[in-house]
């Protein structure tokens, strides 16, 4: 998947904010999966097996979303910014974190303890759920967070000089195969 | 966007593949094989809801799964094995059910204790695994993929009696006023790709502006382009949608973006027939073509007669090529004697249409699009050298029609064969151009080729390079020119690729050769263009100045600096090969 996505430009887009525009989603999405985590009694179990109170739980828990949603813009690229298909790019992130977050890691980083019953399903909703929002979120709140073409295009990288081969006067490439 | 996915299609195929998955898992479980339910399982959770409504809420959980992993499917793997689309479906279905034995089944056990907490250890995780259960998941997977890969194909095109949705309307407040410019400025261009041919002998139509949403998204390109800067595009009118039947126009499909056009920008290059032709007038075999594609010009320049740039037929060369010798598109024959016949009725085509143009509008300028080929031969082996001239000549015929420049003698006998009469090929040698007539010259990274020891043509990248190239085709027509089609796949490499080409028409326009424009095709990413559109799989092929997201790329950055550079430089601003032929 992840060669498939780099033949496509693995580089989010030269006018592109990609942790930005992912931190505020994953930020946002955390919203609809506090609502998980309540609705299930799940908060409690968490924050009872971390060993923090619920509040500190919810505040560790936003701070590790917005660094999730970092993740999940850089790693996704342009494909992150697809309407049609960022619902489920989102939920296959939030899935992913979900077994290997609290299926795997919580356990035996507690030693042991897991949630269970209407807990653990409150866990794994609120993971897709937050997965689903970030993903359906991302194209839109990055949008307004771009770049202009405008001043994106003024830079060197992008101007005559990238018809060489290699940068720099060949005075300097000589000296440089010198050693 | 990564990969053209027809979603209802692909929801369609989870939705069966899970109804079918769960109809063997149910009948497995009552036969008392000790296979798992998985609605039943899911029905079990500790939530303390009433059976019925369990029941109902696992069934909807089941089928959901199931269509978004047909989604998933459809995104990231479909097409990139090259097996039937059913075991390619079986294949996937290793991933889910592989998740599923390790991750969502030990986990529906916890699910489903009574307390809010437990304490495992790795062999209780796993205790559900029993034998019975990884056979009947892996069973009810392996059906899951099986109808999923046979339902989910053909995600872009459509079959030829069905007809997409005409385009958006135009709003007309989110066109931006466009910038002033001289009617004689170099043409600094891109293009939407619009290519119709149809592939499975003339059952399935491919169509490039539906496939990149162009028919949704087609203001919002337009104000890129602009915002890029460019001055002119290429655009292809859908032939195949437009010309209903003789006499018969449906202009539903470009009334709002020629509206746009004509009002902000940037100045159209139409492109009248590009690959294509209406499922009414067959293929490129139809003798009657010139005629039909003479009375679509003629109403098109009769209905937007401010029109002043056409392509009547796009790239003559490669659409007989691959239709009648490669076997790829229409009529999809593989004949020497076929691509002639081919060659020899979209020649007439382009002449006929050039004519009914300049009948209602004479000062209309005609921008005749090639694909620029060469063929090097390998090696001093005269067969290797007869089959690369062979190739040399094939490549002017269309062009030596139109621009009546005498035929070489294997070509003229190649069309005497096919029954042309000597009259009428001696008739356009006797044809006077029309004036205004610019050559187009594209050029990709495969247009300069290797005969082989084995006679196979084989892409050399840029041997010689477009100078040397475009200069060939210079030296035999002596007709004003443009750079009319250039991109490259590698999205990195592409500012290069770009500054490389325009280094080249600087030195050929240097050199004394009247260029007027030049041209990165296309503004958005294209599909299927890596297996030349021959099969309906999706793939992006990221060569455009912005992808299908309209998210600007590298190249449209490149683009737009070397526009800003340029465009007002004096020699630009007021492009001398342009203004001799508005003269």
């Amino acid at each position: 998947m992840a060669g498939f996505l780099s033949a496509h430009g693995y580089d989010p887009g030269p006018s592109q904010r990609p942790f930005l525009a992912g931190a505020i989603s994953g930020v946002l999405g955390t919203v609809p999966a506090i609502v998980a985590l309540l609705a299930f009694g799940s908060l409690k179990v968490e924050a009872h097996i971390l060993g923090l109170s619920p509040i500190e739980t919810l505040g560790a828990g936003w701070v590790t979303m917005a660094i999730a949603g970092a993740a999940y813009s850089r790693f996704f690229g342009r494909a992150a910014n697809e309407v049609r298909g960022g619902w489920l790019f989102g939920m296959s992130f939030g899935f992913g974190l979900w077994a290997a977050g609290a299926v795997l890691v919580l356990p035996v980083l507690s030693g042991g303890r897991a949630p269970a019953g209407a807990a653990a399903v409150g866990v794994a909703l609120s993971l897709i759920v937050w997965g689903l929002a970030t993903g359906l979120l991302l194209p839109f709140v990055h949008r307004p967070l771009h770049e202009s073409i405008e001043s994106a295009s003024k830079d060197a990288k992008v101007g005559p000089g990238a018809a060489a081969a290699n940068r720099g006067p060949i005075r300097q490439q000589r000296r440089g195969m010198r050693g | 966007m990564i990969r053209v996915v027809a979603l209802r299609k692909a929801a369609a195929a989870g939705l069966a593949g899970a109804v079918a998955t769960e109809a063997f898992s149910f009948a497995a479980s009552r036969a008392h094989l000790g296979a798992v339910d998985l609605v039943g399982q899911l029905s079990s959770v500790a939530l303390g809801l009433p059976r019925a409504v369990s029941l109902v809420a696992a069934a909807v959980a089941h089928v959901g799964v199931g269509v978004c992993w047909a989604v998933f499917y459809a995104f990231f793997f479909w097409g990139r094995l090259r097996l039937r689309p059913t075991l390619q479906g079986l294949i996937f279905a290793a991933i889910p059910a592989a998740l599923t034995m390790l991750v969502v089944y030990p986990e529906l056990a916890l699910m489903q204790h009574p307390s809010g907490m437990v304490k495992i250890d790795v062999a209780t995780f796993f205790a559900p695994l029993t034998v019975a259960a990884l056979v009947s998941i892996a069973l009810a997977h392996a059906i899951f993929g099986l109808v999923v890969g046979a339902l989910y194909r053909r995600p872009v095109g459509y079959a030829v009696t069905h007809r997409p949705k005409p385009p958006r309307p135009r709003r007309a407040e989110a066109t931006r006023v466009r910038r002033d410019q001289s009617p004689a400025g170099f043409l600094f261009a891109t293009g939407i790709e619009c290519s119709y041919p149809t592939i499975e002998n003339g059952r399935w139509r491919r169509d490039e502006m539906e496939s990149t949403r162009h028919y949704d998204f087609w203001q919002r390109d337009l104000e890129r382009a602009r915002e890029i800067g460019v001055t002119h595009i290429r655009y292809g009118p859908p032939l195949h949608l437009i010309f209903e039947s003789p006499g018969r126009y449906c202009w539903d499909y470009i009334d709002p973006q020629m509206e746009e056009l004509r009002d902000a920008g940037p100045e159209p290059i139409i492109d009248l027939c590009h690959f294509g032709v209406p499922s009414w007038l067959g293929n490129l075999q139809n003798p009657d073509l010139a005629a039909s594609l003479a009375e679509y010009a003629g109403a098109f320049a009769e209905r937007f007669p401010w029109v002043r740039f056409y392509t009547p037929v796009n790239e003559m060369y490669v659409c007989a090529r691959m239709s009648a010798l490669d076997g790829l598109w229409n009529e999809q024959l593989r004949d020497e004697g076929a691509y002639a016949r081919a060659a020899w009725n979209l020649a007439n085509a382009s002449i006929a249409m050039s004519d009914a143009i300049l009948k209602r509008r004479d000062d209309a300028i005609l921008i005749n699009s090639e694909s620029s080929e060469f063929y090097q031969p390998c090696c001093p082996d005269d067969e290797i050298q007869r089959i690369a001239s062979e190739s040399n000549e094939r490549r002017f015929l269309p062009l030596d029609l139109i621009f009546a420049h005498p035929l070489d003698e294997r070509m003229h006998d190649l069309l005497l064969a096919q029954g042309i009469p000597q009259e009428e090929i001696a008739g356009l040698g006797r044809r006077k151009v029309p004036r205004r007539s610019i050559l187009g010259i594209d050029y990709y990274e495969w247009n300069e080729r290797l005969i082989d020891r084995e006679g196979h043509a084989v892409a050399l990248g840029e041997l010689f390079g477009w100078y040397v190239i475009a200069n060939q085709y210079w030296e035999r027509y002596h007709r004003p020119m443009m750079h009319t089609e250039t991109n490259k796949m590698d999205a990195a490499g592409a500012p290069r690729w770009l500054w490389r080409q325009w280094h080249n028409v600087q030195l050929l326009a240097k050199a004394g050769v009247p260029l007027v424009g030049f041209t990165w095709y296309s503004l958005i990413d294209q599909i299927d263009w890596s297996i030349a559109m021959s099969q309906a799989v999706g793939l992006v092929y990221p060569v455009g100045l912005c992808d299908l997201n309209r998210e600007p790329r590298t190249v449209g950055l490149a683009y737009k600096q070397l526009i800003d550079l340029y465009r007002d430089q004096p020699d630009y601003r007021e492009c001398k090969g342009l203004k001799e032929i508005i003269g």
